[in-house]
């Protein structure tokens, strides 16, 4: 079996799908990064609205892709943007507890201890905080990532699936061999970029016992 | 100074944590606070630096109110040190000790230097500076944190229990560490513990605090322990109070007797004199170092000391340097000697005379009726 089987042309290459691929899944993570964090810090602040907060982000991950599509496509489109609105809001999900568990995490004496040496609030947070929830959002990094980079094939019901578009195409066609290297590639992007964040982690947290392996 | 005037904190639900409390820590001094849990000693230090507001009553440090300037701005001129040194886990030991000056804007090279100064003043090597916390022991740590409250050189130092997590072995050199520093540096300390022989081993005056935050005594250590006011102070103080109050009290007063003190070359017939008055000898070598006791028995009926095998000579036990121990250590070495007798030595280590517990008896009468010891420590 040939490991890569030539395409449809109109799918254009391996490349160019790899590279739709990845530009969803990892801008809606980057997306859901920017917004899951001053939503946990909130969360922080105001511990009142967390449980109602992480409810709505369980429903919302428990809603299938493919009726946010139906939501959006009359406002955004048959674009790309219809598929990462909902990857970042699964991003979001897996990202908003990890960082209020991170940042609430941080051992009494060391937030007194910052407390006792004069940080104000917001630099605290800058200086102490947020460096010390650094595994646990990066954990949670890793969950969204290895996750969208999978999601995005659904995509493909709007007409941008990248890989998902692959696997339409083997569908209609019974090419299963289009459809086993479509999974290969997939998992083999998942793996590369989870391997990215853990030596990403491994850099940013020199300080850490317990860095991931 | 720090003047605690009628302060006090009641929580929302009624609980006294501290009662209207008056209290001042006097300048370049170690004040202790001292009591069980419950009883608002943490409250009241962490008052200070308005880590918690009391409801009532007011805090001057040098006659300022400590309300008079933002929180953070007073915080990073009190240095704070805290039980597990609660150093920042993702920096190094120099950027944990920097930490303080870089708030107040010092360069960066400024605050390094001064960082590493104080690295040596705790006593760490240079090599510690670019660990990680988590790299160090907790008695380095406790120094890191120590280093870190000194780093802006602030004139108050406040200590919440920094050495009960240490095993006793560290936590001793830690406290005779800090002694050694304060000697030098002259900070007013505010010190934490629920160690009552921690506050008397560190305190120039000590405050014992009861349930409910009611300060029940407000003394320097020997007085405390002279005489406690109450019954829940001297319950506090424990049952050896007596014994432990004679470490304010130096042994130089101690009468010495040198007529038992002869050397190998001391000649038989003196010897034999010696041995009819003295039922222990101590044999010292040429250069007056201690060899041993030797009792009467074990004397050779010639008088001839150089016939004694070693293995006759009994153990001298420990000495007192009469210059610098207390009579706690005086009464110490002769309680615990074999002979009943403590050796007194001086700072080489040369045998000036020794002393019998019942010797000690006077001395330490007189001591327990004088009313102003020297501060021995």
């Amino acid at each position: 079996m040939n490991l890569f089987p030539h395409i449809p042309s109109y799918l254009g290459t391996y490349g160019s799908l790899i590279q739709q691929q990845l530009t969803m899944a990892l801008l809606s993570v980057l997306f859901g990064l920017i917004a899951a964090v001053p939503l946990a810090l909130l969360c922080v602040r105001y511990p009142k609205i967390y449980p109602p907060i992480v409810a709505v982000l369980t429903v919302v991950y428990s809603l299938p892709s493919i009726a946010l599509f139906v939501l959006l496509v009359p406002s955004t489109g048959l674009t790309q943007t219809t598929v990462i609105i909902p990857l970042t809001l699964y991003s979001l999900a897996a990202l908003v507890p990890n960082i209020v568990e991170g940042v609430r995490g941080i051992p009494e004496d060391v937030r007194l201890a910052a407390v006792a040496m004069g940080y104000t609030g917001a630099r605290r947070l800058v200086a102490v905080d947020l460096p010390l929830a650094v595994p646990p959002i990066m954990a949670g990094l890793r969950i969204a990532t290895v996750g969208n980079v999978s999601m995005v094939s659904v995509g493909t019901v709007i007409g941008v699936g990248a890989f998902g578009a692959l696997f339409t195409v083997a569908a209609q066609l019974s090419r299963s061999d289009l459809a086993i290297t479509g999974v290969i590639v997939i998992v083999l992007l998942a793996l590369a970029c989870d391997l990215l964040l853990v030596v990403t982690q491994r850099l940013l947290t020199p300080w850490n016992k317990r860095r991931p392996r | 100074m720090i003047s605690f005037q009628q302060v006090g904190k009641t929580y929302a639900d009624g609980t006294v944590a501290v009662a209207a409390t008056d209290l001042t820590a006097d300048s370049g001094r170690i004040t202790v606070l001292v009591g069980p849990s419950g009883s608002g000693k943490t409250t009241l230090l962490r008052m200070v630096n308005r880590m918690i507001d009391p409801t009532s009553g007011s805090i001057l440090i040098d006659g300022v109110d400590i309300r008079s300037k933002p929180a953070p701005e007073l915080r990073r001129g009190i240095g704070y040190v805290i039980q597990n040194a609660g150093l920042f886990p993702h920096r190094t030991v120099l950027a944990n000790v920097m930490t303080v000056p870089r708030l107040l804007g010092w360069s960066k090279d400024r605050a390094r230097e001064r960082a590493m100064e104080l690295l040596a003043t705790v006593g760490l090597a240079e090599e510690h500076a670019k660990r990680y916390p988590f790299q160090l022991s907790g008695g380095q740590q406790q120094r890191v944190g120590v280093a870190r409250a000194l780093a802006a050189d602030p004139p108050v130092l406040l200590m919440d229990e920094p050495f009960s997590a240490v095993d006793p072995v560290v936590r001793k050199d830690l406290q005779t560490e800090l002694l050694r520093i304060q000697s030098e540096l002259e900070k007013t300390i505010l010190f934490v513990t629920h160690d009552i022989d921690e506050a008397i081993l560190l305190g120039d005056k000590v405050a014992v605090l009861n349930t409910g935050g009611v300060l029940e005594q407000f003394d320097t250590p020997t007085e405390l322990l002279a005489s406690p006011k109450n019954a829940f102070v001297e319950g506090f103080l424990g049952a050896d109070r007596g014994v432990r109050r004679l470490s304010f009290f130096p042994s130089e007063t101690v009468p010495l007797r040198t007529d038992p003190i002869v050397t190998l070359d001391t000649t038989p017939a003196e010897v034999l004199a010696r041995k009819s008055e003295q039922p222990w000898l101590l044999v010292v070598d040429a250069g007056r170092r201690p060899l041993g006791w030797l009792p009467e028995q074990r004397v050779p009926a010639d008088g001839d000391l150089q016939k004694v095998p070693a293995g006759d000579l009994v153990s001298y036990g420990h000495t007192f340097a009469v210059d610098r121990d207390t009579l706690r250590a005086a009464l110490d070495s002769a309680v615990l000697s074999p002979s009943s007798r403590a050796v007194g030595v001086d700072p080489e280590g040369r045998v000036v005379g020794v002393a019998t517990v019942e010797d000690l008896v006077p001395v330490i009468r007189a001591a327990q009726n004088g009313s102003t010891p020297e501060n021995g420590r």
